[in-house]
């Protein structure tokens, strides 16, 4: 699919620059990676991995006001992959939605900076999710009713691609189709790791993309570290005017840190000096 | 040509019948006049849950999700987080057992504004054990934010449905449709989620019941009468919140106290009351009626409660026994 044309028609005046993007995905890895070596607790590998994704679209292309995030007109993010807290939590910080500070507690105890994100946090998370499978039926709901009540905003869902194997994802993915959901973005970080190793080796997902054709998604493959690619991707699922989108974004675990590049390690312990080395790799002494 | 016969659906046979209103679905319309952001889901059983009538009123707020409970449970809470108040249609046994997870977090958790509408409550099915929700009540209520409230036949579901759509949050409404219509001399029954409800006096033995159960704790009551015996009737229609002060006021009056549920005798009305008096440091002569800790089998209402021992004679031996000896 050539999205060349579809991207140069669309306004991108108001858009951050790539250099940005790419500023602001390095600031994000390097918290990451001090978050998790903090309290030996978090997902380091999933959040370097999907970075990249994040930057795009809490910089990028949803509608959001930092300093008010229960806005009712605002594009509503749902973190389906709700153990990707440290990326998380670092996204909003780097976006000004938290303090940099709060970032000090992650995984504390009493911490509204949960290691499975929460609501406690506040509205900017627009579902507690974690048992896995559960956000795009969610989001669904909040795209079908904007969609009755003439609403702009639109719903983009962060889906792991273990997801996948969950019925409840499919259950939702016919009806935002038979629902005619256009206004549903879901962007699977597709980092081909799950608690027991590849993808592959647990369960055979593929082809994703043939299957939500099927289902009757647009649906696009895009490399989910390449910014001009994802802006692409975007601007396809915003153009659309029947079907919701499914972006199959590839992603590779540890990307950023040479040393933990594509290890597929789900709970994997960061410790001092795999943290230091990390963070040198991206161009930071931690100290 | 089409096949267009109208025989009708054996499954349900009030939904066939022109003499049997649909006490559910004229409630929900006449709210759905009432209140703007009411919006309906189904499973693929509307007709069953009476939200046809809904559909073919409101059609633009009126949804269908399939046979798949768990999304639709997952929509309805999107849904709520904009605004809406849906109000959620399948049987008691699919929301309890097959969107479980989904209800824990994404309604009870939050605590949205979505209304559980389960049918076929206990043994109310032909259906076999398959639709039968033999322990909703007791799962429901121990999940945090949710109300859970029963009417006790026609004549009180209208008020039990604008009840829940007047509580702020999650409410599980446990339905039942009637096999037959209210007779004239019937009077409809109000009902205030939180509050018991006594039926009839009496001084030797109280009942409280829920559901279908309260009528048949009344019969219970006035054939124990001729006997000497004075049996109260209290009508639980909220188990959640429970009216404990009413529970334990009423019990003091009584020297035995029996409950009366169309479920499970474990996790429900019958623990509920337990809990209650002996947290309230009462003890009573106490016996929970209802479904022995077993699966059933398919088969009519009647025959079902029969077999199970949710029958008028079961209440009156348990509490004669109860008087007599204690046992």
């Amino acid at each position: 699919m050539t999205l060349k044309g579809i991207a140069l028609m669309s306004n991108e005046t108001n858009r951050i620059s790539i250099e940005e993007l790419k500023r602001n995905a390095l600031e994000i890895r390097k918290n990451v990676v001090r978050m998790v070596a903090r309290n030996g607790q978090g997902y380091v590998q999933q959040g370097l991995g999907a970075a990249d994704i994040f930057t795009y679209l809490y910089f990028s292309e949803a509608q959001l006001d930092p300093k008010d995030s229960s806005w009712l007109e605002r594009d509503r993010i749902f973190l389906s992959t709700a153990h990707n807290s440290a990326l998380f939590h670092a996204t909003l910080a780097q976006r000004g939605i938290i303090s940099p500070e709060s970032l000090l507690s992650y995984t504390n105890d009493g911490s509204a900076l949960e290691i499975n994100v929460s609501e406690r946090l506040g509205s900017i998370v627009e579902a507690t999710c974690g048992s896995l499978g559960q956000a795009l039926s969610v989001a669904a709901g909040v795209s079908l009713t904007a969609k009755r009540n003439e609403k702009s905003y639109r719903s983009y869902v962060i889906l792991g691609d273990g997801e996948l194997q969950e019925g409840q994802t499919w259950e939702a993915a016919m009806f935002a189709a038979s629902h005619h959901l256009n206004n549903l973005c879901l962007i699977i970080d597709l980092n081909s790791l799950q608690v027991e190793g590849h993808t592959d080796k647990v369960l055979k997902m593929e082809p994703i993309d043939k299957k939500f054709e099927a289902f009757g998604w647009n649906t696009i493959m895009v490399d989910g570290h390449n910014f001009s690619d994802l802006r692409d991707a975007f601007t396809s699922a915003s153009n659309e005017i029947k079907k919701p989108t499914v972006l199959i974004a590839k992603t590779l675990v540890g990307k950023g840190c040479l040393s933990l590049e594509g290890q597929l390690s789900h709970n994997m312990i960061l410790p001092q000096n795999v943290a230091i080395r990390a963070l040198e790799e991206l161009g930071e002494r931690y100290d | 040509m089409t096949n267009n016969l109208h025989l009708g659906d054996f499954t349900s046979n009030a939904s066939n019948s022109v003499t049997i209103p649909k006490y559910y679905g004229d409630a929900l319309v006449k709210l759905g006049h009432e209140i703007p952001e009411i919006v309906v889901l189904t499973g693929d059983l509307s007709p069953a849950t009476e939200c046809d009538l809904f559909r073919d009123i409101f059609p633009d707020r009126f949804f269908t999700a399939g046979i798949a409970e768990a999304n639709m449970v997952g929509i309805s809470a999107g849904m709520a987080r904009s605004g809406d108040i849906p109000f959620v249609h399948t049987f008691s046994v699919f929301l309890s057992r097959r969107s479980l997870d989904q209800i824990a977090m994404q309604v009870a958790y939050p605590n949205l504004n979505v209304k559980l509408c389960g049918f076929l409550p206990g043994l109310t099915t032909l259906l076999g054990v398959s639709h039968q929700a033999i322990e909703d009540n007791a799962i429901m209520r121990s999940l945090p934010n949710m109300a859970l409230v029963e009417p006790c036949g026609a004549r009180q579901i209208e008020s039990a449905v604008r009840a829940a759509s007047a509580y702020e949050g999650p409410v599980y409404l446990r339905l039942h449709r009637p096999s037959k219509p209210m007779s004239p001399a019937e009077k409809l029954l109000p009902l205030e989620i939180g509050k018991g409800q006594l039926i009839i006096e009496g001084t030797d033995a109280i009942i409280f019941a829920m559901g279908h159960m309260v009528d048949i704790s009344i019969d219970a009551a006035k054939s124990l009468l001729p006997h000497g015996i004075k049996v109260a009737v209290a009508n639980i229609h909220s188990l959640k919140p429970l009216d404990t002060n009413f529970i334990l006021e009423n019990s003091k009056l009584a020297s035995v106290v029996v409950t009366a549920e169309n479920h499970s005798i474990i996790g429900g009305l019958g623990s509920a009351v337990a809990e209650t008096l002996l947290e309230g440091g009462l003890s009573r002569k106490f016996k929970r009626i209802g479904i022995e800790d077993t699966f059933a089998e398919g088969g009519s209402t009647e025959f079902l409660f029969n077999k199970y021992g949710l029958n008028s004679i079961n209440i009156q031996n348990t509490i004669k026994r109860l008087i007599n000896d204690g046992q």
